[in-house]
């Protein structure tokens, strides 16, 4: 399955959208467009959130892939996860991700 | 191919308190409240079915050696962790018997938890032992030596009886030894560490153990998928967290349930056994960290056929 990804400001934040699956075979594409993301949020001094609602799920190639995102945000730029489906949550949890990152229910709630 | 695992525990070995066995007794109790039985047998066949794993066993604490058998007939043994003691034992008995006195050792690499039941591998004195180590470390005979000069131990290796060869192999060689095809790869580990892979018969087995799989390197992870291709059984270091291992315990030289999981589903392997359990985990926490790696199987397996996920315990045989 291909991963999409979609990207945009919104409220003062950029908002990356990715979906479908992040595994073995497309976490260096996902890694690419999360470090774009990163520049861009960078650039504008915005938060990034990641909205996961459109992503089936995320192995761990996916979830390291973001952490290092946000080593390459470094303090500039918070990252938020939103909107895990029941999968991603369980994924989120099962690899103590959930205590590394901030999890928002949805996009609108990390206004 | 039968595998018997000797020792499971990573870096230290553990022996449970009495408060952790009285534990066990009293949740025992309370759950066959009200139950008669007749004899130890038939309460014996009441707690395997009823009970947890974490109250009716143990995951053990002797560190790292696992046996395979089912080769030429000499003994195949990875790893000297403090489980080889146990291993020596019965082997002897083995012996007396009449196997054959011939023992293949393969190193993961040379940390004092993985060498530490050498001392006290009773063969070893034997003279009519031959004991064959395999290892990708050069100076494997010098960690052998060394952890028994006097400073440490009061037998020093020269007093041993045994007939002893070591054998160093280079990572990406495939080789000959008591019956198996066996190929190494290395793996990122404090003074490195290596993996081994022992096929016959059209069967594989994996032993990857301290083996941590970097965050800054996951290209390299397509060799581990290569390496494990097809394995009938992977035995793999998952002694952490995801989170912890790109965290508190980065660059500690260990793997996690979820990296080994998504090696195994990429690599079409058909059993993982989960191994080198963390020190501080109690036998209900090694249980959940089980039951949670079976779950996140479910979760990531999308059309690869199912990954049986086991949970490695001192004195577990899977055969192969």
């Amino acid at each position: 399955m291909d991963l999409r990804w979609q990207v945009s400001v919104e409220s003062g934040r950029v908002v990356g959208v990715p979906a479908g699956r992040v595994d073995e075979t497309t976490w260096e594409a996902f890694t690419g467009h999360l470090t774009a993301a990163v520049k861009e949020a960078a650039a504008n001094g915005a938060p990034l959130v990641v909205d996961l609602s459109g992503l089936d799920y995320m192995s761990s190639r996916g979830l390291r892939a973001l952490t290092i995102a946000r080593r390459e945000a470094g303090e500039t730029v918070a990252i938020t996860l939103a909107a895990p489906n029941a999968r991603m949550r369980e994924i989120l949890a099962i690899s103590r991700y959930d205590k590394l990152f901030k999890i928002a229910d949805s996009v609108e709630s990390d206004i | 191919m039968l595998v018997r695992f000797w020792g499971t525990r990573g870096s230290l070995p553990v022996a449970r308190p009495a408060l952790a066995v009285q534990g066990k007794i009293a949740r025992a109790l309370v759950a066959a409240s009200g139950r008669k039985f007749n004899d130890e047998l038939e309460a014996h066949a009441w707690a395997r079915n009823n009970l947890p794993f974490h109250t009716y066993g143990s995951y053990g604490g002797a560190s790292s050696c696992v046996e395979i058998e089912g080769a030429d007939g000499a003994f195949i043994v990875c790893d000297m962790g403090s489980g080889l003691r146990e291993f020596g034992l019965d082997a002897a008995r083995r012996c007396a018997d009449g196997h054959p006195r011939v023992y293949h050792f393969f190193m993961s690499h040379l940390h004092w938890d993985h060498i530490m039941g050498f001392p006290f591998f009773g063969p070893a004195f034997d003279p009519g032992a031959e004991i064959v180590v395999h290892a990708g470390h050069p100076d494997a005979e010098q960690a052998l030596r060394r952890q028994q000069e006097e400073i440490s131990f009061p037998v020093p290796f020269d007093w041993l009886r045994a007939r002893f060869t070591f054998i160093t192999h280079q990572p990406g060689e495939t080789f000959q030894a008591a019956g198996l095809t066996v190929s190494m790869i290395g793996q990122h580990h404090s003074h490195e560490s290596y993996g081994y892979r022992f096929e016959r018969d059209g069967r594989a087995v994996i032993y990857s153990t301290d083996s941590e799989h970097k965050l800054d390197n996951m290209e390299s992870e397509k060799a581990f998928e290569h390496f494990f291709r097809d394995a009938d059984l992977v035995i793999c270091d998952t002694m952490y967290s995801l989170g912890d291992t790109v965290s508190l315990k980065q660059d500690w030289g260990h793997s996690s349930n979820v990296v080994a999981i998504d090696l195994c589903h990429a690599a079409r392997a058909k059993r993982l056994a989960l191994f080198h359990h963390e020190p501080t985990y109690s036998d209900r926490d090694i249980q959940h960290m089980h039951a949670e790696s079976i779950r996140y199987e479910e979760l990531v397996r999308a059309d690869r056929p199912p990954l049986e996920v086991i949970c490695a315990y001192d004195g577990l045989e899977v055969r192969v």
